[in-house]
């Protein structure tokens, strides 16, 4: 029973591996994007609050522990937030695209080429305005298998895409 | 009628039947709203509603009558096209070039069942949705016809199978077969939880009704409380936990014969056939190439009486999320011998349990804090702040706790993940004990997740994502998963297979 596998702990040695893989962080304009996007949200916040204090009297006594918790809750999203950019690596090795991301839990996805589905290029508002795209990679596996790799120069994203869509295109050719 | 498809034909004249039927559910469907309305109301005299409802039912009976009429099928050997003509008003032409034909299915309603006509289903690789479907048609005829339309089929290729025609005898002979008392042993061996659920929450709101009608009708409740002595109550409950536990293993009886009943496994080409059902029955194919993840999922009372439940999980249509949960195909009741058999058949080998790697002892102490501390800590903040009422159920906090304790002991002591170079093997389940089987060709992606307070204890989680679905598998060791995950990688990028 044992035996199949021993024979594969030689070569599971030998074989390369993803994580002396060197990722490439994402680029540091993103992280105007995470600002603004952390600024319209609370902003937003900040304001239904302030509309709710001028037209409900109740809430004049728990002021302090409403904006104690505005502010903790701020704090923490940032970090979060900050941390997450940081961790968001992305790497394409010769047979498949590692993606690394997260904050309070790190996650990495690797996806071999031969099982991509095909590749998409977003581009959002604030993105656009800064030159950044994002690239998302689809397998035909369940919800949570794709990836989404944000905060790219255009130039880079396209150069991404092209390349994954060869890969695609080899893959197809070497099958027929 | 002969069985040359090549005229134009309508479907069996008993069909007619069939047709009305089908016609007064759509009325009924379409009127009941508006009838209902009407009768609540109680606005409108009985006679104008008889009136109205013979009306709809006439109108029925004439549309489901042009239905047949303009319903007709045929095979255009010139273009290699199976073509439908349908609609009464609005005139409809499909043609489904053989080739593109995935699966032709042969179902029975009970209606169907009735009048003695079978539906056949054409399923293209278009859409996922059924294209087209033959309601009324003999067996035999459906039988040739679908060999015909599949002829086509092969012709462009199933991996170059041999094109040979299947008489209808050969349908007969069974690969496997489960028996009414397979089914029986798995009805009162399966599904407890769910059903066990289901009845407790029906005993409990009934239970509340009593409460409040004997509020209601103002009975004194000290003369309850004094005629519902200790031994009455305990008396009570038992018969109730009885009576709870005798339901649930009729409920899962009835639903396992009913659903499962006549289970035939038939080898069809290069593909398994399913039918099954007391009251409709249903057809399936599973085609081994796009099988994705199997499992075989047993209890203790299942082992003792050998029954196997196997699951076949096959990669869905890719546009097709909602059919993806129905791709789940059960077949119950396998003894090990006929588990086997269907293993092998699917995986192409036998699968060898192989290497074996252990969960961490903190995968424990993780489903600790999510089953028990947070739900049991939600309690105590909700009876304190929000309903103090809630204290009253303070006595199944211990019960809760030890049951989950139980459960979440055993879900690790049978956690395990096997591998051989050519399986990958999750073993996991408290009570109901399941084996999932993938080939590591089939994975579509890997996933490796850690949170900031498992790093210094070198833990994670890997995640497989397949096209039938995704098998997850830690608290574990993340040195050893990493060296998994490039294995896997090596396999999956160096291998010539498709997953698909």
């Amino acid at each position: 029973m044992e035996q199949p596998f021993t024979n594969e702990t030689i070569d599971t040695l030998q074989l390369p591996q993803f994580e002396d893989a060197e990722l490439t962080p994402i680029h540091s304009s993103y992280l105007t994007v995470v600002w603004i996007n952390i600024a319209v949200i609370f902003g937003i916040i900040a304001i239904v609050a302030g509309v709710g204090f001028y037209f409900i009297q109740e809430l004049h006594t728990k002021w302090l522990a409403i904006t104690l918790a505005y502010v903790v809750i701020l704090l923490l999203t940032i970090v979060v937030q900050v941390i997450s950019f940081k961790n968001k690596a992305f790497a394409f090795r010769t047979h498949d695209v590692i993606y690394r991301s997260g904050a309070i839990a790190t996650t990495t996805t690797i996806i071999p080429y031969n099982r991509v589905q095909h590749v998409a290029q977003h581009e959002g508002v604030l993105s656009r305005w800064l030159g950044l795209a994002s690239v998302e990679v689809f397998t035909a596996g369940a919800t949570g298998s794709d990836i989404t790799i944000p905060g790219l120069e255009k130039d880079h994203a396209i150069a991404i895409k092209h390349l994954l869509v060869g890969k695609i295109q080899n893959q197809q050719a070497n099958e027929e | 009628m002969k069985s040359d498809f090549s005229q134009p034909q309508r479907q069996s004249l008993i069909g007619i039947v069939v047709m009305f039927g089908d016609a007064l559910q759509g009325s009924v469907r379409a009127f009941l709203p508006i009838l209902l309305i009407t009768v609540v109301q109680g606005k409108t005299n009985a006679a104008y509603l008889w009136g109205s409802g013979a009306l709809i039912l006439v109108l029925t009976l004439v549309i489901g009558y042009l239905n047949y009429l303009n319903f007709s099928f045929f095979i255009d050997e010139d273009s290699a096209e199976f073509v439908v003509r349908k609609g009464i008003l609005k005139k409809t032409r499909i043609g489904i070039p053989l080739g593109k034909i995935q699966q032709v299915n042969i179902n029975q309603s009970l209606l169907q069942k009735i009048v003695g006509v079978h539906a056949l289903e054409v399923d293209t690789a278009g859409s996922n949705k059924k294209e087209v479907t033959i309601k009324a048609i003999s067996h035999e005829h459906a039988l040739i016809l679908k060999d015909r339309l599949l002829q086509g089929t092969d012709r462009v290729g199933e991996e170059g199978y041999d094109n040979e025609i299947v008489p209808a005898q050969k349908e007969q002979h069974a690969f496997i077969k489960i028996s009414l008392l397979s089914l029986l042993k798995t009805g009162i061996t399966s599904n407890y939880v769910r059903s066990f659920g289901i009845l407790l929450a029906f005993f409990i709101s009934t239970l509340q009704h009593i409460d409040d009608y004997l509020k209601f009708t103002g009975i004194n409740d000290d003369l309850v409380d004094e005629y519902v002595n200790t031994d009455v109550l305990l008396r009570f409950v038992s018969f109730i936990i009885g009576a709870i536990i005798f339901l649930t293993l009729m409920v899962n009886l009835v639903r396992t014969v009913i659903r499962y009943y006549n289970f035939r496994v038939t080898k069809q080409q290069n593909s398994l056939l399913l039918s099954h059902g007391l009251i409709s029955t249903r057809n399936t194919i599973i085609r081994p190439g796009k099988v994705q993840i199997v499992t075989v999922g047993r209890n203790y009372f299942q082992k003792k009486f050998n029954i196997n439940d196997v699951k076949v999980r096959q990669a869905s249509d890719l546009d097709a999320d909602k059919e993806q949960k129905k791709s789940a195909i059960e077949i119950p009741g396998c003894s090990n011998a006929e588990k086997d058999k269907l293993l092998e058949f699917l995986l192409d080998k036998m699968p060898e349990r192989g290497f074996k790697v252990k969960p961490n002892f903190r995968k424990m102490i993780f489903e600790s804090f999510k089953f028990l501390l947070i739900p049991v800590g939600l309690f105590f903040l909700f009876a304190k702040y929000a309903v103090p009422e809630a204290m009253d159920f303070i006595i199944f906090v211990p019960i809760y706790a030890v049951f989950v304790g139980i459960l979440i002991y055993f879900a690790f002591r049978n956690s395990r993940l096997f591998i051989t170079p050519d399986f990958i093997v999750k073993q996991s389940g408290a009570w109901d004990i399941d084996n999932d089987f993938i080939a590591p060709h089939k994975i579509q992606a890997l996933k490796l997740t850690q949170f900031f307070w498992q790093k210094g204890s070198d833990v994670g989680i890997v995640n497989l994502y397949t096209a039938g679905g995704t098998v997850s598998f830690g608290l574990s060791n993340f040195t050893q998963l990493k060296k998994l995950v490039n294995y896997w990688l090596y396999q999956v990028e160096s291998t010539e297979k498709n997953w698909m």
